[in-house]
């Protein structure tokens, strides 16, 4: 996967502060018979314009610290325990209004100045002169402006995720509405407010608060031709939208409705969504898992042009490393709660240090394999309910030690951009001695 | 070497090893409309495949969803009745090679004797007419383990009863005697006595699945039908799942049919594979050779856009468009709506036009009525001279497919009505590309060693 | 090959089916005791039916008919507390105490007997319109939505009033009524059970239709059936006493409706108990068997099954 210049982990130390860091996040749950620690103690950043892969199986926490970004997880049962999710917001570029120029990298964006310091770098803001939203503290209200608008989000079943009773436009639109009521104010020509009461309503209309009065009040003749141009506008957003998912003829998908549409082109439509108001920081949760080889090889092709064009972060959830290689520039892997490895993409596959990550590859089939000689990892992943200070890979784990069951292991740096924990000290790659999966459990 | 049209290609080497032969099988799904549930059309979910189980193999059937390899597998495993064509079981070489000269005649031109001994071959061997013995042969030899392991196992029967039913229903067993049986049994595929006396939902993925397995090993089959088995199950508990059936394989000498979407585990599992498209055997050949060296360019997609084939992600390459409805296949080859190499022998014809109409923008409202005369010849009426001209400009120019372009033998406008003419083509036939290696493509690369 | 390990339970090799299944029963009924409502509705549910079986004991028949009201003419409509009529009685001196607790009596025959008939046909003919399918199913479904556009209590009143006013016939009435719930609801959860894999997996096995029914289909599908007879059970004599209280049964037998029907009249003039008691004891049976259902489908429900 080639990395983008100048932002990729190889490169020199990243020029920009990450858009989003994770710090310690603990999301738990309730249940009947104790709590179970979901997510616990999770951190990780992701870089400006990067793609973060989080790989884990059923059940280890990555939907959750997702989730946990626009407060998607639902409480009760769940339980905030702890950690914070830093955010940084982006706006649209001064000098080049979106276009792209030197000052904001080409990426268009550029980071909104911390509102204490304005810039100059304070206690608040870490010292990044960025205005940094903690998402785990904001309110709901705050949270909303956020949402679908700063961070947008795509799931793994477009059919679930998208209202079956409203044509496709419509759903779009209500992004358009709900986050750029005044672009569309000034595309329809409205935003000056020629007359007093209609241009009142004319934008409340656009912010999608008109009532039913006022909506029949839109539809008489005074009015009528300021709605009709402000709907003209919306259809022209939602088309560009689509079109930029290489939706064919998206005026007629616009009329459809979500059942009419494959699997593949519900999920366009989702990402048309999600990045048609130009995010800081797509989230994918699975997007492709409910697609055919074929089509998912379209969406993650999609996704990739998107975000390099746009310059977006992107934190990409799947159960698939092979997937992960495609789309990501770095991996962090989960395991129960945790995080056990993070890397570039490029040396989590060559040179995975954690004894899980390795042995996620090794069970992946290929041909290299003798039939019947896959490496599986013995056991089940624990049950995450009060779970001692020990490491949780301890009991599936080949090279187990005495501290393993002792000690909790803490992500350690490895190589500059490698963290592992573990306590197994790795003798570097390339080392005869090096135990391996395959000599281990064969 | 291009077979006729009614000739079973084969993917078996003849031998006394066979032990499913199926011939021309053709599921319809009839598609009901209105009040009186009138028939309306016909999906058709498997149109006219062969292939040949041998003892001791796995044959891998991959392709997307909706191309009918699942409805195979339930006909092949007798859940499903078929429409036309039949899954013969359990015929010894001299029978199929009986079995398949009787059927290279078309059923009217069979003399009473030819239909005689076919209908003879039919009672003893065809899966959805036997009955007596030889039924009760298929349905002890024929088992199946399904996707969800949790749908396929009883909520409210104990693990032994679950695993033990098979035994109970063939009369193997009974009492103490079936206990130590399931227990044998349970411990084949790694669980143990402690499991018998639970419920299912008292265990994980993995272990239902192994549960599964277990039954349908009971009866100590010939044949398992492995429906998608692990595409529910993580990639470390997948593993262990596949070990676990290759060493079953490996002791009892079963033939499975492997069922899945999943390239990089039928590369894994399979001896020879066969890759269906809507309905169809696109390409059917030795594991090793389908993905060294394909034949089929519907193959190469379904390779270039599995992630796990590759070194590099540079290579992932996706492939245009949708599948096309299985109630209206394509004429030709039905890949050739998406194929990157399409020829104009590949069967263009009208509803590509249509199909075009839909995705160009303002165009497909415009389209007020097709009159077909053939699937390859029709007269398109449009609300507009205008819209009529501009499909035929269209037609004309670089906005269609060259292939699709050369393969129109008449085009004119009149007023609103654009007639168009494509070369009729036949359906395009599976044909012998190397040994035991068949591929439906008018295209023939040529790679293959054959030997002479 | 790499082994799993067992799963959550320690292994107890003693184990044997029975003491499987039991220990699940009791699992059940613990839950079901959780909750206090379903709790309260069970103890209703055991007084009630202690008093129906009881009855001989606590009221003791002095008539050749044990189901017919005993008159003492020389007591008419005393209030409650009266020496001998501790509940009172009413106009035509019929004792209140004998009337509610040999109405329990008739209550209990009442909703048994329509609940067991109805439950009956419902699920046979439900079961084969959903386990056929096709034109069987069309035809019976037909006649099943004719049964369901009319009200229940409408429909019984007038099968009744044809049959003419007996206690008989408000059972026969009843039960003529109530199957086509059951016919309903059986039809969908076999549509629906009969899609899952494992009834494939027992078809692949070879085992017959029937047995697939019996092993695989019912016990997945009677859950909804087994609530709404709870359900019904109090329902059932809820319409009954209806029924009896415009004056479908015969008059003067122990029933409760009948009872709050002689006492009606007397109200105005202040006699309030012949209705009240009865009256009250309808209420309480409808009430015990509704909340008892309600907890019972909680428990039931499949979705808190496998969460476990």
């Amino acid at each position: 996967m080639s990395l983008i210049d100048g932002i990729g982990p190889e490169a020199a130390p990243r020029a920009r502060p990450a858009v989003a860091s994770v710090k310690d996040l603990r999301v738990h749950f309730r249940s009947k018979v104790g709590v179970v620690h979901a997510v616990d103690g999770v951190s990780f950043d992701i870089g400006d314009g990067e793609t973060l892969g989080l790989v884990g199986e059923t059940g280890c926490g990555k939907s959750v610290t997702a989730r946990s970004f626009l407060d998607l997880v639902p409480m009760p049962p769940g339980i905030k325990a702890g950690g914070a999710i830093e955010f940084r917001p982006h706006h649209t570029c001064p000098s080049c209004d979106g276009a792209g120029c030197e000052t904001c990298d080409d990426s268009g964006r550029q980071a909104e100045p911390c509102d204490s310091c304005n810039g100059g770098g304070c206690e608040g803001c870490g010292h990044t002169g960025q205005r940094t939203i903690d998402l785990l503290e904001i309110s709901e209200k705050d949270l909303q402006t956020i949402r679908g608008n700063r961070i947008a989000m795509i799931f793994q079943d477009p059919g679930k995720a998208l209202n079956p009773a409203l044509p496709i436009g419509e759903q779009v639109a209500e992004v358009f509405f709900q986050h750029r009521a005044d672009d569309l104010l000034a595309d329809a020509g409205a935003s000056d407010g020629t007359e007093a009461l209609g241009g009142a309503l004319i934008q409340r209309k656009a912010g999608l608060k008109t009532s039913r009065i006022e909506d029949f009040l839109l539809s008489l003749p005074p009015l009528r031709g300021q709605r009709t141009k402000l709907m003209a506008a919306v259809q022209t957003r939602v088309a560009e939208a689509l079109a930029e998912t290489q939706i064919p003829n998206p005026r007629k998908v616009m009329d459809r409705y979500p059942h009419e549409l494959s699997g593949g082109m519900r999920q366009r439509v989702m990402i048309a969504q999600a990045i048609a108001c130009d995010p800081d920081l797509l989230i994918a949760d699975e997007p492709t898992t409910a697609l055919d080889v074929t089509v998912q090889a379209r969406i993650l092709e999609l996704i990739r042009d998107l975000q390099q064009r746009h310059r977006t972060s992107v934190l990409y959830i799947s159960h698939d490393l092979s997937l992960v290689k495609e789309v990501c520039d770095r991996v962090a892997v989960m395991y129960a709660g945790r995080i056990v490895e993070s890397a570039a993409t490029s040396s989590i596959f060559t040179d995975p240090h954690h004894p899980y990550t390795q042995g996620l590859l090794a069970a992946i089939p290929s041909a290299n394999h003798e039939r019947g000689r896959l490496v599986a990892i013995p056991g089940n992943v624990p049950e995450l309910i009060d779970p001692p200070a020990a490491c949780r890979f301890a009991g599936r784990c080949p090279y187990e030690a005495p501290a393993c069951t002792a000690h909790d292991p803490l992500a350690t740096t490895i190589t500059a951009n490698h963290e592992v924990a573990c306590f197994i000290h790795h003798a570097p790659a390339g080392d005869e001695e090096r135990p391996t999966w395959d000599r281990k459990v064969r | 070497m291009t077979a006729p049209a009614n000739t079973v290609v084969r993917t078996g080497r003849d031998g006394d090893d066979l032990l499913v032969a199926v011939r021309d099988l053709k599921k319809h799904f009839p598609i009901r409309e209105g009040a009186l549930q009138k028939v309306v059309g016909h999906i058709k979910a498997v149109d006219g495949v062969s292939f040949d189980i041998r003892r001791g193999e796995t044959v891998g059937l991959v392709g997307e969803s909706g191309c009918g390899k699942t409805t195979l597998g339930r006909v092949v495993s007798g859940l499903t009745e078929p429409t036309d064509g039949g899954v013969y079981f359990g015929l010894g070489g001299e029978e199929r090679r009986k079995l398949d000269t009787l059927l290279e005649v078309q059923s009217p031109d069979r003399t009473d004797e030819q239909s005689e001994a076919l209908s003879a071959l039919d009672a003893n061997h065809r899966v959805d007419v036997m009955v007596g013995d030889a039924f009760d042969h298929y349905r002890r030899n024929c088992q199946v383990v399904f996707q969800e392991s949790f749908a396929s196992l009883n909520p409210r029967q104990l693990i032994k009863d679950i695993v033990g039913r098979p035994l109970r229903v063939h009369r193997e067993a009974s009492g103490s005697d079936l206990t130590e049986r399931v227990v044998e049994l349970l411990e084949q595929v790694g669980l143990g006595r402690q499991h018998l006396f639970r419920y299912p939902h008292q265990f994980s993925g993995g272990q239902r699945q192994r549960i599964s397995i277990a039954r349908a090993l009971a009866l100590d089959p010939e044949l398992v039908i492995l429906d998608e088995p692990t595409s529910a199950l993580d990639v470390s508990v997948q593993a262990q799942i596949l070990n676990l059936l290759h060493e079953l394989q490996q002791e009892r000498n079963l033939a499975y049919l492997f069922i899945t979407h999943d390239l990089s585990v039928v590369r894994h599992m399979a001896d020879r594979i066969v890759v269906m498209y809507v309905g169809k055997v696109a390409e059917a050949g030795p594991t090793q050779t389908i993905f060294e060296r394909p034949e089929h360019p519907y193959t190469d997609a379904l390779l270039a856009s599995s992630p796990d084939m590759k070194e590099s992600a540079q290579d992932l390459q996706a492939l245009e468009g949708a599948i096309p409805d299985p109630a209206l296949p394509p004429q030709g080859c039905r890949f050739h709506t998406r194929c990157p190499v399409a020829t104009p022998a590949c069967g263009w014809e009208v509803d590509d036009i249509v199909r075009w109409l839909e995705d160009e923008e303002g165009m497909f409202d415009e389209l007020r009525d097709v009159e077909r005369k053939s699937p390859f010849e029709a007269a398109l009426s449009f609300r507009s001279e205008d819209a009529a001209n501009r499909l035929a400009a269209a037609l004309r120019s670089d906005a269609v497919p060259d292939a699709m372009r050369s393969a129109i033998e008449d085009l004119n406008t009149t007023g609103t009505d654009t007639r168009i003419r494509f070369t009729a083509v036949d359906e395009v036939q599976l044909t012998l590309r190397s040994e035991d290696h068949v591929a439906a493509c008018v295209l023939n690369r040529g790679t293959s060693t054959e030997p002479s | 090959m790499v082994d799993v390990p067992a799963g959550p339970a320690p292994a107890r090799i003693t184990d044997s089916a029975w003491r499987v299944r039991t220990r699940r029963g009791g699992e059940l009924l613990m839950s079901l005791l959780k909750n206090p409502t379903t709790v309260a509705g069970l103890v209703f549910i055991v007084l009630l039916l202690g008093m129906a079986i009881f009855a001989p004991l606590i009221a003791e028949p002095n008539t050749p008919d044990a189901y017919q009201m005993p008159r003492d003419w020389g007591a008419l409509a005393v209030p409650p507390g009266s020496p001998g009529h501790i509940l009172g009685t009413t106009n035509v001196g019929g004792d209140v105490l004998y009337g509610v607790v040999w109405g329990a009596r008739t209550s209990l025959r009442l909703s048994v007997i329509v609940v067991s008939l109805t439950v009956l046909i419902g699920v046979t003919v439900g079961s084969i319109a959903g386990f056929r399918g096709g034109k069987v199913d069309e035809i019976l479904m037909r006649i099943v939505d004719v049964f369901l556009s009319i009200p229940e209590l409408i429909f019984a009143l007038a099968i009744a009033a044809v049959l003419g006013p007996s206690f008989r016939n408000i059972i026969l009435a009843l039960a003529v009524v109530f199957w086509v719930k059951y016919a309903r609801i059986m039809r969908a959860q076999i549509i629906h059970v009969k899609e899952n894999e494992y009834v494939d997996a027992a078809r692949v096995i070879g085992d017959s239709p029937l047995r697939i029914y019996l092993k695989d289909i019912l016990p997945n599908s009677i859950t909804p059936v087994v609530v709404q007879a709870t359900l019904d059970m109090g329902n059932i004599v809820l319409v009954g006493a209806t029924l009896s209280f415009i004056g479908l049964s015969e008059a003067g037998i122990a029933e409760w409706g009948v009872l709050v029907s002689e006492g009606q009249s007397g109200i105005s003039a202040g006699r309030w108990w012949s209705s009240t008691f009865p009256g009250m004891m309808v209420f309480l049976w409808a009430l015990g068997f509704n909340l008892f259902g309600d907890g019972l489908r909680d428990v039931l429900d499949p979705k808190t099954e496998s969460t476990r």
